[in-house]
């Protein structure tokens, strides 16, 4: 971009010259500049068009790619363009000259962002990938992170949920924290999720926003509020070299996003606009009616323990022996009346100009998107503007204004987890359907619960900067952003014991940052006049202040459905609820940074810098933290000794260590809280808050991170490799750790716990056709393997469990093992005969589960765990460390075809050697537990629906060899539990490759659309998470927890279908 | 030849790329098991009765190691210090291959689940520290109460090291036969007389027409001879004079005990059965709820005062742990059970 600038700004300097330069035998050449590398064959504007000898520029394109200039017959024109393989064209007495630019597919010339400055890659040591904006414009998505799945190797993505608005996990170089909150579905792994830069100004998409929190609030993070259209570029930074600078919160990588600025003299105005269906992926079949009916009569017939008893036990469940009475004699598809197909659409208006001296952007969007599940979506407003004024080269103004308006409807659920609509949807289809005589709570709460939700997001920068002497320049940045949240939720009086409740919210944060920074440029020159030792060094200072609050009230007693209100926190003291939520915050952030870097003619390149960072919440002994880092490079295509290999474009070697920190806790770890306590004589006292030992040495958490790589192009850039790996270190991982009971407090945080992630990520792209070739063709795969390994635990123990006590799917810390490795019983399939089940030698007596009851001992039929301690008695002793939970390999592959006007392009993305736990399978399985529908206290309950089996191998008759157990032995299995969560027969390998887009485009014929004024017309069609290829049993692997569990509750991904229309005026 | 000397450097510097991507795994732990040094035996003193198959469970707190774990006794000795032979060395004993389940339809089907293996007679289970005493150990070599008995050490290892637990003791009782009985823990003798059959309802005396006392009849369990495999139930009155086991109409002969081939005269009834009785610790027809104890049950029937129907039991709940040919008795002491209708 920058030298765009420069040598427009070149240009306007010899525009004054050009009636001097002109000659005789003048005459006129028009044409166009087409854009190559587009795939809807679009032009190019403000192309530098050259000729003569020295070469001058003599013109440039207007906004259409148009140019007409006026030059000798026999000239020569030179047409370039920053990111575009000049182009020269001979005249030749032709007066119309279409010229094709193809894009510069060096990667080597990209320019890439590190530390608030821009460099080009070949001088930069870290590691870092750019994706261009336009690979991100053909799925319509709330989160533009959702796009970048599979495309960068070693950013893993998960879409865990399809609910509008919330995004999936996110993760740099793997995991980065150990701590688990919850317990069951509802145990989460709290997030990395990398630092956001959006134009240099860091973005706090903090833990609310996001997979694994659900609170209070909205919840819609700030980078939901950025629409596509709007993004130029972005750039994931990986190791610490690149990321170091990004200081107080770059430790779990940095995500730099550039939005678009304008660069045309003519105004351009864009419109892109698309139409896409949500499709409801494939739902989990049912047994319905009558089917369901015979089923659950049969199984008690066959299975209970004795024919009159099972006569009994049908005769006295209503719903299966009364099958003439109207309420139960039904068959529902539950599933219906919660999902459904939903049509959408977004709007787009781009309105850009200007040049060197002055351009400006603006741009009007519009997203809306219904989820897929009743009364859930995701709407978006927003306008985002920006201009630059640089009236000399000295002093530059940069100024951008962005409001957002997110809108979510959450339904009954809390955004990610539905358990409202999981329940409802799995009930039994014996129950009657919604109609005007019957009502269904789990369908009334979905559908009549009024959800609201709002988010406001203003955000203001102004960049000033000065060049007081050549090569020495301030820049100073201020940034301020405001965001509020509100949230109303109202549930009407049917589904609440007949009295509405009405919870209302509000949260503010502001956010006020700055950064002055002075960067000075030098170069010494060798004798040929080249630039040969350049110098490049700058110091920066940056100040970050956030305050935080949210309020919510509770009403928990309305007056009816139609008066929502009046919300007075003291309707009944007992239940209402109402004040400012404990997660208040006020924080400050203060960074010293300096960076010096040297290289020699382009081919030695070194790189230094250095940070203290003191941060609010670090305790008063933990003092400021420092950061260094360190990285060369080594670009050996320059030297001479390999001059000679003419099929080597660009290869090169980096090297590079640092370290970086994100801060941890809260102001109450470090300092504690005090609390109101009793009266004492009469008045009130104030006492230290017991629940919590502060902690004044409460360190952020450090991530070092080694890394090497190496690039390679080939073949005039017909192939380009890059290869890293690395070694990420983090130490001083914050949990809370339980103190002992002779202790006053309950519990510390601290920073004790360590771990280790290495890996290497490859990524190679292709372009096997030759640049003549009318078809051009890229194609271009990742691929990113990271272990991880627990290398320390508070208080320097081996080994530390985290029990699960809903499912008992425990979590097993283990120094020297992968981080979080789950701790379950091991299935190795099923008892075929009872002589199968193992016996104690001593006593005669097999195998069983506890107690000394008959039917505690193990039979044909019941999963075959195994004892690992060999005392012939299945307990808590018996759990094995089984699998791990995180994605070890994440990559993609995707591919554009273009000829002529049509284009074409697909891109995948896989994850291998992951374990799913497949709850749902479970628990559908466990419903055959009870074909009564009798809970443990005698009470009936409702029925769930049935799922047929005939899908799944189990075990029916001795002699079987089954892989599940016998769903069908009801009297038992509460006793033996033989469909348990906590097992390895439901632990299964979650590798798979998703289809994540297909887009196919059509240009239209611009001599035919301009007639209408329209500059261009694009159309596309775009599928998108089209299939997932798996071995997964369940209905998605990538649906599940990022401690990859597949809960029922979860929001399916669904597919969707986009009609795409783009035009330009 | 420069270009040689840069290529060649240009190779080494790729070697040692190579070399720092493979270098870093080197400094990471192992995957150790943890230790705990808060793992613990809770119970050091353990003293099995000689003769009948043992286990000692819930004795061990893994706590923070992780398990499985691997036990081995070490150093058994007698408690003055000598080698105790008797407990280290291998003897054959009988174990079970296959479970009982009390559905075995003859002797030679439940001997075929049972085979003969050679184990020392006091273990450690190498995985769970439950301890073991095989019912071969008997107080004729192995030193039992009031002798002060064994000695010995525990070693615990797993692959995160290993820890020694020392000066467990092992202090068996002698032998006791059978159950119920009146012999004294410790030196074997019967002290007190009278064992009472534990199953004892409606059942009227011939002379007085009361209701008769459980303590009004004794149980007599008596071992004829080490070698056979039978047991036989008989009912005496009060001067031992045989009542027919075939008053008892009511009983359902083929579950008083889990036996074969039964032999039913005017004096006795008697069964072929496999020995201990019962033969596991397994609820079954045989047993009483828990398993632990065989339970043997008469019955009969008869017509009350009143035209009451009057429905009588006399049982016991027992235990035999050596083989022979046993006979349990039922002495009623004072008078014959009245078996006629009113």
């Amino acid at each position: 971009m920058r030298y765009l600038y420069i040598i427009s700004f070149l240009f306007l300097l010899f525009c004054t010259n050009e009636k001097l330069m002109a000659q005789q035998k003048k005459i006129i050449v028009k044409g166009t500049v087409i854009d190559k590398g587009d795939k809807n064959d679009g032009t190019l504007p403000s192309v530098s068009i050259l000729s003569g000898d020295p070469l001058k520029p003599i013109g440039m394109t207007d906004g259409n790619g148009n140019f007409s200039v006026s030059v000798d017959e026999n000239a020569t024109l030179v047409f370039k363009y920053i990111g575009y393989v000049t182009h020269k064209v001979e005249v030749k007495g032709r007066t119309k000259i279409t010229i094709s630019l193809n894009p510069d597919n060096n990667q080597l010339k990209e320019v890439s962002i590190a530390g608030y400055v821009s460099k080009t890659k070949e001088t930069s040591v870290g590691s870092s990938i750019i994706i261009s904006g336009k690979e991100l414009q053909d799925v319509p998505v709330a989160n533009i992170t959702d796009l970048l799945q599979g495309k960068v190797a070693g950013l893993n993505i998960q879409q865990n949920t399809g609910s509008p608005g919330i995004r999936g996990s996110i993760a740099i170089r793997g995991l980065s924290n150990l701590t688990i909150s919850g317990s069951g579905n509802e145990a989460f792994l709290t997030p990395t999720t990398p630092l956001f830069v959006v134009d240099g100004i860091p973005v706090d998409d903090n833990s609310s926003y996001q997979y694994g929190f659900q609170q209070a609030g909205p919840g819609i993070s700030p980078i939901s509020l950025i629409p596509q259209e709007d993004i130029a570029n972005m750039e994931v930074l990986k190791d610490a070299s690149a990321t170091s600078l990004y200081g107080s919160r770059g430790a779990y990588g940095v995500i730099l996003i550039t939005t678009k600025r304008g660069n045309s003299k003519i105004p351009v105005i864009r419109y892109s606009g698309k139409f896409f269906v949500s499709a409801v992926p494939k739902l989990r079949s049912v047994i319905g009616g009558k089917g369901e009916r015979l089923l659950r009569i049969d199984q008690i017939m066959t299975s209970d323990s004795s024919y009159y008893h099972a006569l009994g036990l049908v005769n006295g469940t209503e719903f299966l022996s009364d099958s003439l009475n109207a309420y139960y004699n039904n068959s529902t598809d539950w599933q219906s009346y919660f999902y459904k197909t939903t049509y959408n659409q977004t709007h787009n208006l781009d309105i850009s100009g200007g040049d060197q001296t002055f351009n400006y952007k603006a741009n009007l969007g519009y997203f809306d998107q219904s989820g897929i599940q009743q009364n859930t979506g995701f709407n978006r407003y927003n306008l985002n503007m920006n201009m630059q004024y640089q009236p000399n080269s000295k002093f530059k103004l940069y100024a951008g204004i962005n409001n957002s308006l997110g809108k979510q409807q959450k339904g009954s659920g809390n955004g990610l987890i539905n358990n409202g609509v999981a329940e409802g949807g799995a009930s039994s289809s014996l129950l009657p359907a919604p109609s005007q005589f019957t009502s269904v709570n789990s369908v009334l709460s979905a559908i009549q619960t009024d959800n609201d939700n709002k988010t406001v997001n203003v955000n203001s920068t102004v960049e000033l900067q000065y060049e007081f002497v050549k090569g020495l320049r301030l820049t100073s940045n201020f940034n301020y952003t405001y965001n509020t949240a509100t949230e109303d939720n109202f549930l009407p009086a049917a589904i609440n014991n007949n009295v509405p409740s009405l919870f209302t919210y509000n949260s503010v944060k502001n956010t006020v940052y700055n950064r002055n920074l002075l960067a000075y440029v030098y170069s010494i020159k060798d004798k040929s006049g080249e630039d040969a030792h350049n110098f490049n060094a700058y110091v920066f200072t940056e100040i970050n202040s956030a305050n935080y609050k949210a309020d919510a009230i509770k009403s928990n007693k309305g007056v009816n459905d139609h008066i929502r209100g009046p919300i007075i926190g003291v309707d009944n003291y007992v239940t209402s609820l109402g004040g400012t939520l404990n997660d208040f915050y006020q924080s400050r952030s203060v960074a010293l940074a300096g960076n010096f870097s040297y290289n020699y003619k382009q081919k030695y390149v070194l790189d230094l810098s250095y940070r203290f960072d003191g941060n609010s919440t670090n305790g008063p002994d933990a003092g400021y933290t420092k950061s260094p880092s360190v990285g060369v490079r080594w670009n050996f295509n320059k030297e001479e000794f390999l001059s000679k290999l003419n099929w080597l474009e660009y290869g090169s070697l980096r090297l590079s260590y640092g370290s970086n920190i994100v801060p941890n806790g809260t102001i109450y770890d470090v300092y504690g809280k005090y609390v109101s306590g009793n009266l004492y004589n009469g008045k009130p006292t104030v006492n230290l808050d017991t629940a919590r030992l502060p902690n004044t040495n409460l360190q952020p958490t450090k991530n070092t991170t080694l890394n090497a790589g190496f690039d390679l192009a080939l073949f005039n850039n017909r192939i380009s490799l890059t290869f890293d790996t690395y070694y990420k270190q983090v130490d001083n991982i914050f949990r809370t750790k339980d103190l002992s009971n002779t202790n006053s407090f309950k519990s510390v945080t601290t920073n004790e716990a360590s771990m280790v992630n290495y890996g290497y990520e490859a990524n190679v792209t292709a372009r096997p056709l030759p640049s003549s070739s009318k078809v051009n063709w890229t194609i271009s795969a990742n691929i990113a393997i990271n272990h991880d390994v627990l290398t320390h635990l508070p208080d320097g123990v081996r080994q530390f469990i985290y029990v699960d006590a809903t499912t008992g799917q425990s979590i097993l810390y283990r120094v020297g093992l992968n981080s979080l490795s789950n701790f379950i019983y091991n299935t190795k399939g099923v008892y075929s005969t009872i002589g199968d089940v193992p016996v104690d030698p001593l006593t005669g007596l097999r195998y069983r589960i506890g107690g000394n009851g008959v039917l505690n001992y193990f039979q044909a039929g019941d999963p075959r765990f195994t004892d690992l301690n060999g005392d012939y008695v299945l307990d808590n002793q018996d759990l094995v460390v089984a699998g791990n939970s995180q994605p070890q390999i994440t990559g993609g592959i995707s591919t554009f075809i273009q000829y002529k006007s049509f284009s074409f392009s697909a891109q995948g993305s896989f994850t291998l050697k992951r374990d799913i736990l497949n709850n749902a399978l479970a628990s559908q399985f466990q419903i055959f537990n009870n074909p009564t529908a009798i809970d443990k206290n005698g009470n009936r309950i409702l029925p769930q629906g049935l799922v047929p089996l005939s899908l799944y191998n189990y075990w029916l008759a001795s002699g079987d060899n089954a892989t599940y157990p016998n769903p069908y032995d009801f009297t038992r299995s509460k006793i033996v539990d033989p469909f348990r969560f906590a097992q390895t027969l439901f632990q299964e390998d979650g590798s798979y490759f998703k289809l994540n887009q297909v887009t196919l485009s059509y240009l239209i014929n611009q001599k035919f659309t301009k007639r209408y004024g329209v500059n261009r017309l694009n159309v596309s069609l775009t599928a998108s998470n089209v299939f997932m290829i798996s071995n997964y049993s369940g209905p998605s692997a990538e649906n599940v927890s990022a401690l990859g569990r597949d809960s029922s509750g979860g929001y399916p991904n669904p597919r969707t279908y986009t009609f795409g229309l783009n035009v330009e005026f | 030849m420069d270009n040689k000397r840069y290529l060649s450097l240009f190779g080494v510097l790729l070697f040692g790329f190579a070399f720092a991507i493979t270098a870093c795994k080197k400094n990471l732990p192992d995957a150790r098991l943890s230790l705990g040094s808060d793992s613990q035996f809770t119970t050091t003193v353990y003293k099995p009765v000689l003769g009948r198959n043992t286990l000692f469970s819930n004795n061990f707190n893994a706590a923070s190691s992780s398990l499985p774990l691997s036990f081995k006794i070490i150093n058994m000795r007698r408690f003055n210090g000598d080698p105790a032979p008797e407990l280290t060395e291998n003897f054959p004993v009988t174990v079970w291959k296959q479970s009982y389940l009390g559905d075995e339809k003859s002797l030679a089907e439940i001997e075929a689940k049972r085979t003969t293996e050679n184990h020392p007679l006091f273990e450690i289970r190498e995985h769970s520290g439950q301890f073991l005493m095989w019912a071969k150990a008997k107080s004729d070599f192995v030193r039992a109460q009031p002798d002060s008995g064994y000695v010995f050490d525990v070693e615990m290892t797993n692959s995160g090291g290993r820890r020694y637990f020392k000066n467990f003791k092992l202090q068996p009782y002698k032998e006791r036969p059978y159950e119920l009985s009146a012999a004294d823990p410790i030196t074997g003798q019967i002290s007190s007389g009278y064992i009472f059959p534990g199953i004892f309802n409606n059942i009227r005396g011939e002379r007085t027409n009361r209701y008769l006392s459980p303590v009004e009849v004794q149980v007599l369990t008596r071992k004829v001879n080490d070698t056979g495999n039978s047991l036989t139930f008989k009912f005496v009155d009060s001067l031992y004079n045989p009542i027919d086991p075939n008053k008892f109409a009511a009983t359902q002969w083929p579950t008083v005990v889990h036996g074969f081939d039964m032999v039913k005269t005017n004096e006795a009834v008697s069964y072929k059965v496999a020995y201990p009785v019962p033969l596991a610790a397994y609820p079954t027809i045989y047993t009483d709820g828990s398993g632990q104890a065989a339970r043997a049950v008469f019955r009969y029937d008869r017509q009350g005062f009143g035209n009451v129907k009057e429905s009588a039991q006399l049982g016991l709940y027992f235990q035999l742990f050596e083989k022979g040919d046993w006979e349990i008795t039922f002495w009623f002491r004072t008078e014959r059970p009245k078996f006629t209708n009113d």
